[in-house]
């Protein structure tokens, strides 16, 4: 998360950087800007949003469309990262 | 960082406190709710657990609305990080657009 952190205040605060290591190998909602969502257990993650799914469900306007077993999402495109105890 | 005020060293009477720094803003909405309007139709309210130099946000008890057809919202509870690049404007204590 070095990429995440430094800005011209570095260190200032921790807590994207402590988020992200929380939920490692634990089930998350990463919703893209395009709208698409993925839904599986979070493998491994970068300072840039790059993410790693598995057992992955991708959902267009919540609708399941396909299952992947491994994911690869650029970070670029990332909306935002949930975990998962969620009602709709 | 350019400052607005330039290089004033006057003494100020009471009307002009010290300068508060966006981000020292942002800071002080931590534990508190706040609203997120960002780029795209999209806004978010929950409640500011943290965030970082690039204003990625780190909230809890999230509701997501949807703007543009009738106020579509969806739910979430736990956590999430919300990527700073879509941000457009932060509101301490905002509500969202409740309907």
């Amino acid at each position: 998360m070095a990429e995440l952190q430094r800005g011209i205040m570095s260190l200032r605060k921790q807590t994207p950087s402590d988020f992200l290591k929380q939920i490692i190998g634990r089930p998350v909602v990463v919703k893209l800007n395009s709208g698409v969502d993925y839904r599986g257990v979070l493998a491994c993650l970068d300072g840039y949003m790059n993410i790693a799914v598995e057992q992955t469900e991708e959902y267009v306007n919540g609708q399941l469309k396909n299952k992947y077993g491994d994911a690869f999402l650029r970070g670029n495109n990332v909306l935002y990262i949930s975990t998962q105890k969620r009602k709709m | 960082m350019t400052s607005l005020n330039g290089t004033s060293a006057t003494p100020t009477p009471a009307t002009n406190p010290s300068q508060l720094l966006p981000l020292e803003l942002v800071d002080k909405c931590i534990g508190s709710r706040i609203h997120i309007v960002m780029k795209n139709d999209k806004e978010i309210v929950g409640t500011l657990l943290g965030f970082d130099d690039f204003v990625n946000m780190v909230l809890e008890d999230v509701t997501e609305f949807e703007i543009t057809p009738e106020g579509r919202r969806i739910t979430k509870l736990d956590q999430i990080l919300l990527n700073g690049n879509n941000i457009t404007m932060l509101i301490p204590g905002g509500e969202g657009p409740e309907v």
